[in-house]
């Protein structure tokens, strides 16, 4: 064994140029509007579609240490949030420029590390401000609106940013984007009235859907999906005009002012207008997630009756069931569990329709040679056969005719198995008509427990009457035409019982390619709305605080260091060193390259939102911001005012009346923060590595070309 | 057919360190280990080079354990750093730093060996009766009434891991977690041996540094769906407890070689199955309340105890093994045959528990001296990073200033631990050391020759003296006259500073010793003998 060490940082900063590199490739999916990629791999000529940052990471070589490094802060971030990876990859490459740029400009990496850090926290004390908190959202789930209901303008996918300083020609030239009739022409005409009803029965779904697939639909997604960046974008699907103006004027709206004196304090006590602000765009998703937290909500208050146990939107309980080949319109959200089972299981699901039947819930395979985890099998055992005659039936059917025994003994008609089934068993339960059901979600096994009284076993052995559960139906799922099933050749099936927890959601696309993008849209989505409930508060969100955090860093960064002494040399690890004496003369320095990452990552979302047509004239629109926040003395409470012009319109009485309807944008809180400090950190531990250790590798191994820069021990 | 071949000669290298290549790479791997030393240290990425996990540290016990030396010289050198560090989990990079710097030094000096080392040995002698007397300027006492002095310690020992990626109040919020932990760990009532228990760290990757937390008792890790089958628990008094360290998962793996023959009809499964519910039917009848199986309970046998009111864990590992059996008074099982009512313990409640995402079961025991460290940190670099504990006995202020002032001694040996002192500077600064107290300061590596220092320094390495006091300075690695360093009453001092840089004492101590005696022991090496073989 031979280790090898490498010097990493000699003049340049390999690692820091790696992180940049690597980074760079996310770049379009910040922000709303995500341009699609297509990974393609030259060996097999395979090649997929992807639309986020997990998937893009997933698709690339990463086996380089930084890269490794990389993917496992982006993974940690998505296993904990499931959202802000975007966001993660990103600051990662702007901010490893600005710690590279540091490094040229003669920075110490010690004062590197401390004030970025520093920096980075003060932004996120300061962007408390920012903060909206959550009411009761829930108290008005009421009321006759619903999320698609809503009608949308694309203009909010950047309210902030795009409503410009009070003097200037750009703010005539958006406000009369905003007015123009191009932008409402999209709504579709003549759809009857919404039933108010929010859980409307299944033939007033459907009429709802066969309306909505209208040619206009399909043209914007496809215009949306383009590099379309010309104009503003428009492609909100869920056009709906009949129900407009009905929640804008609700006397409790969440917008209050509070006289001239005082700032405005936001508040949002609607769930809709919540959704709304974290849907950033994808209307669609949401309008999926708001149906399926409205159902687990009546689910939760009917099964508590009158006892007042607050509300608690459990994401665990939402189960996905995606169908390509169908229409994107039937993507729908049904109570309880639906999933795709094979044509030949038509009949006999006729005869267990419209009639309760018992189930049993198997955790692990149902096959005869499965054994629980921890089992180890001995291999030496061989069995004696003392005759002929009892090798009639392998063993395989012997453990088939006793499976189908216990059905038979506890009058089961339904098994629900996590793992395989054997193909053999299922054949023969078709045959005494049994419904047998592979490859179950656990939470979908755990949702029956609950509702069925069943008890999940590991073994067919392990049945007895306490295991059974009871008053399950089973039925055909119908929201689809079946001549749009029949073409993809499978039957969906509701399973469901009274009072369970569990909503499924419908994905369906049209281009199989894009289920996948479709199903993390959908999630990325939920999740949002679960952290925002959880946290009960949100962020004002549309880039305002990014661009209150540059304004926060380069207000600090102007600032002398005097009256903060003792609090910045704080961050430095010794206080002793020289460094924290000559922290003064770097700071700023520092704290500039850090804003140009905000900088660069406000330019950036306006890029991609099509805000503006380059990255430069974006950036020359959050100048004058800039300059306009510093004007005012108060950065924050300047945008919280030009938050509330954009959601009030008082400053202009004539477009009053659509401005109104741009909803606000919500960001969450606490995934957004922890992505910004795990890029931070990613960033800084690469910054302060000087070598690279590599253990096992002989001389043989790396290339002439390789090993300079080696040392060999 | 066996076919025999001649053995290779073994191979014989004498004077093994005037070899070049020995030079260079005791070069590289001191380059390596300087670089990493103290809280402004360089990072070192260390990996297979075929992907697999990146370790991003500049710990010395993750740095050693890694390096795969392969001269014999070098591994005598990274042994004892590591025996050293598993001893005292502390000043590892010290030790290894002044070894390497010492045989470096004395190589180029030119003595022979044997003068070498019984030099360094009285030298040795000179420090260690120095530092552990009375007069000794670089002792404080610690102060068990008061957390300060403990805190500052621990607070050093987190700051001098750069990889931890820490805030200042995340540190602050760690440091005050594992003094607590490790004050739990003292028990209540002592007799005369002090027997300290042990926290265990519960891993919680992902979440925010500052939802760690510490909690007495055991925590279980177990999935949702496995804790909603046990909940509700039933309230009693107490709780029986049943440990097993033998696999209840009715296998039959022990079957020993050759094949086995089986009749026709008979299954062994079932047998073992039979005699494990006859194992649970006599833990019912024992009303024991909680099964903990260190491997796997079969699933017939969970179902039996579950419908019995038992609670059966399993897969709780091997690591827990040894608190479990401490906080509930049991034997842990071996067998299946028969269990003996005496291996039997008992816990005081239990209860679920969430943190993160990740469900636990809470033991908690009646008096015991087991806690459980529950360490959040944002990813996985980070977190394996963070591992230290300590136990503290007596303090030794550190951050060069321990060096500085040690080197007062003698010449030879005394460049070595100046460069150890050097070595804390990364940034070109300049390090210079006072005439008075013989402590460490820093400066920037450009100042002007002519300047007032005071003005220009603030404070020492270790933070007890600050620049306003009537001192003078004098650039480490210059020529300087010989001093008596100052001592100080040590109270007044740590009184009045409460940010204290502090380093374990025995720690220390050990460092020095190991240090030298490695040395010794290297520059005496006259021959490697390699078999070939």
């Amino acid at each position: 064994m031979v280790m090898a060490c490498r010097v990493i940082n000699k003049r340049r900063h390999m690692g820091l140029q790696q992180l940049s590199s690597f980074a760079g490739t996310g770049r379009t999916f910040l922000g709303p509007v995500k341009s699609s990629k297509f990974i393609i791999d030259e060996e097999c000529h395979e090649s997929v579609l992807i639309s986020s940052t997990i998937r893009l990471l997933e698709s690339l070589d990463l086996t380089s240490a930084v890269g490794q490094l990389l993917n496992e802060a982006v993974q940690a971030q998505n296993n904990t949030y499931k959202t802000g990876t975007s966001t993660l990859l990103f600051l990662v490459g702007a901010w490893s420029s600005a710690a590279e740029e540091c490094l040229h400009l003669g920075v110490p990496i010690s004062v590197i590390v401390s004030v970025m850090s520093e920096g980075l926290n003060s932004c996120i004390k300061e962007v408390v401000s920012l903060q909206v908190p959550i009411y009761n959202v829930f108290d008005h789930l009421d009321s006759t609106k619903t999320f698609s209901g809503l009608e949308t303008f694309n203009i909010s996918l950047c309210p902030f940013l795009q409503i410009p300083s009070d003097t200037g020609l750009q703010k005539e030239r958006d406000l009369n984007d905003v007015a123009s009739p191009s932008l409402t022409t999209y709504s579709l005409s003549g759809i009857p009235v919404k039933s108010p009803k929010l859980f409307r029965r299944q033939t007033e779904v459907e009429a709802d859907k066969n309306t909505l697939q209208n040619p206009q639909t399909l043209k914007n997604s496809l215009l949306a999906s383009s590099h379309y960046r010309k104009s503003i974008l428009i492609h909100s699907r869920h056009f709906n005009r009949t129900a407009n103006n009905q929640w804008i004027n609700k006397p409790d709206g969440f917008l209050e002012q509070h006289g001239a004196a005082t700032p405005n304090t936001y508040r949002c006590n609607d769930l809709v207008e919540l959704e709304m602000g974290l849907s950033h765009g994808d209307h669609n998703s949401m309008k999926l997630v708001d149906e399926a937290v409205r159902l687990q909500y009546q689910n939760a208050s009917i099964q508590q009756g009158n006892c007042t146990m607050p509300f608690r939107f459990d994401i665990s309980r939402i189960f996905t069931c995606c169908l390509p080949g169908v229409p994107e319109t039937f993507s729908c959200v049904c109570p309880g569990f639906i999933t795709v089972v094979s044509i030949s299981n038509t009949t006999l699901i006729k005869e267990l329709e419209n009639q309760p039947v018992r189930v049993i819930l198997i955790e692990g395979d149902l096959t005869e040679n499965y054994r629980h985890l921890g089992f180890n099998k001995a291999t030496n055992i061989n069995t004696l056969l003392e005759s002929m005659k009892i090798q009639q039936n392998s063993s395989e059917e012997v453990w088939t005719n006793y499976v189908l025994q216990v059905l038979i003994k506890f009058n089961v008609n339904l098994v629900l198995v996590q793992g395989n089934v054997s193909e053999h068993l299922i054949e023969r339960c078709i045959h005494s008509k049994r419904l047998v059901i592979g490859s179950v979600n656990s939470t979908v096994m755990q949702a029956f427990a609950e509702a069925s009284g069943a008890v999940q076993v590991t073994y067919i052995t392990q049945v007895n009457e306490n295991c059974v559960g009871n008053g399950i139906y089973v039925a055909f799922w119908r929201s689809i035409p079946s001549d749009v099933i029949d073409r993809i050749n499978v039957i969906t099936i509701v399973i469901k019982t009274e009072g369970i927890n569990l909503v499924t959601v419908v994905l369906t696309s049209p281009v199989t390619a894009q289920m996948q993008t479709k199903e993390d849209r959908f999630w990325t989505c939920a999740y949002r709305l679960y952290h925002a409930l959880r946290e009960q508060k949100v962020f004002l969100g549309g880039g305002a605080v990014e661009f209150l955090c540059l304004s926060h860093l380069q207000i600090l960064a102007g600032q002398s260091l005097s009256k903060r002494n003792h609090v910045c040399s704080g961050w430095l690890h010794n206080t002793s060193s020289w460094l924290a004496s000559s922290l003064a003369l770097y700071r700023p320095t520092v704290l500039n390259c850090l804003a140009n990452g905000w900088h660069r990552y406000l330019s950036t979302l306006m890029y991609n939102t099509a805000c503006c047509s380059s990255e430069f004239e974006a950036s020359t629109f959050i100048q004058q911001h800039l300059q306009n926040a510093r004007d005012s003395g108060s950065p924050s409470s300047y945008i919280l005012n030009e938050y509330s012009k954009l959601n009030s319109g008082i400053f202009n009485p004539s477009i009053s009346n659509k401005l109104e309807q741009i909803p606000s944008i919500y960001d969450i809180i606490i995934p957004k923060i922890e992505a910004w400090r795990r890029a931070l950190d990613l960033v800084l531990l690469v910054l302060q590595t000087d070598s690279e250790i590599i253990t096992g590798l002989g001389h043989t191994q790396l290339n002439s070309h390789e090993t300079e820069g080696f040392l060999f021990l | 057919m066996s076919r025999l071949e001649a053995k290779k000669p073994s191979l014989c290298k004498s004077e093994p360190l005037t070899s070049e290549r020995v030079r260079a790479t005791l070069c590289v791997l001191k380059g390596i280990l300087t670089s990493s030393y103290g809280p402004s240290g360089r990072l070192k990425q260390v990996h297979s080079g075929f992907g697999g996990c990146v370790c991003t540290t500049s710990q010395s016990s993750a740095l050693l354990s890694n390096l795969p030396v392969t001269h014999p010289i070098l591994k005598i050198l990274t042994t004892s750093m590591q025996n050293h560090v598993s001893c005292f989990r502390d000043c590892g990079l010290f030790t290894a730093i002044l070894c390497c710097n010492l045989i470096e030094n004395v190589q180029r000096t030119g003595l022979t060996p044997t003068t070498v080392t019984k030099l360094n040995q009285h030298l040795l002698s000179l420090c260690t009766s120095y530092l552990k007397s009375e007069s000794c300027g670089c002792r404080i006492l610690v102060d068990f009434s008061s957390p300060q002095t403990l805190l500052c310690l621990v607070r050093s020992i987190v700051t001098s891991k750069p990889a931890c990626m820490l805030t200042r109040e995340e540190r602050d919020h760690l440091s005050a977690l594992i003094l607590r932990a490790f004050l739990l760990t003292i028990p209540e009532n002592t007799k005369d041996r002090l027997i300290l228990g042990n926290s265990i760290i519960v891993p919680l990757k992902g979440q925010r540094v500052l939802d760690s937390s510490v909690l007495p008792g055991i925590l279980i890790e177990m999935s949702e769906i496995q804790l909603m089958k046990i909940l509700p628990i039933k309230k009693s008094e107490a709780f029986k407890v049943a440990l097993f360290c033998a696999s209840l998962s009715g296998d039959f793996s022990d079957t020993g070689e050759g094949t086995m023959v089986v009749t026709y009809g008979v299954s062994l499964e079932n047998a073992v199955l039979e005699q494990l519910l006859s194992l649970g039917r006599q833990l019912v009848s024992d009303h024991v309340d909680l099964v903990v199986c260190q491997k796997v309970i079969h699933p017939s046998l969970k179902q039996f105890l579950s419908m019995h009111r038992v609670i059966a864990i399993d897969r709780v590992g091997v690591a827990l093994m040894e608190p479990l059996s401490k906080v509930t008074g049991t034997q842990p099982i071996g067998s299946i045959g028969s269990i003996s009512p005496s291996s039997y313990g008992s816990v005081k409640d239990l209860c679920p528990a969430k943190f993160g995402f990740k469900h636990f079961l809470h033991l908690i025991p009646y008096e015991a001296t087991i806690c459980s460290l529950l360490l959040c940190n944002r990813n996985d670099t980070a977190w394996d990073e963070l591992k230290t504990c300590n136990e503290p006995e007596s303090i030794l202020k550190d951050d060069g200033c321990t060096q500085t002032e040690l080197q007062l001694s003698t010449e030879a040996f005394c460049s070595a631990l100046e460069s150890v002192a050097g070595s804390l500077e990364h940034d070109g600064g300049e390090v210079l050391t006072d005439m008075k107290y013989g402590h460490f300061w820093s400066a920037h590596a450009e100042a002007p020759s002519i300047v007032n220092w005071p003005d220009l320094l603030s404070r020492c390495g270790c933070g007890l003296y600050n620049s306003q006091e009537e001192l003078h300075w004098s650039f480490l690695k210059s020529t300087r006259h010989p001093f008596v360093p100052q001592t100080y009453l040590p109270h007044e001092a740590t009184g009045s500073a409460d940010n204290l840089t502090l380093d374990c004492f025995t720690a220390k101590l050990s460092g020095l010793q190991v240090a030298v005696e490695t040395a010794n022991l290297i520059l005496d090496l006259s021959y490697v003998i390699e078999d070939k073989n």
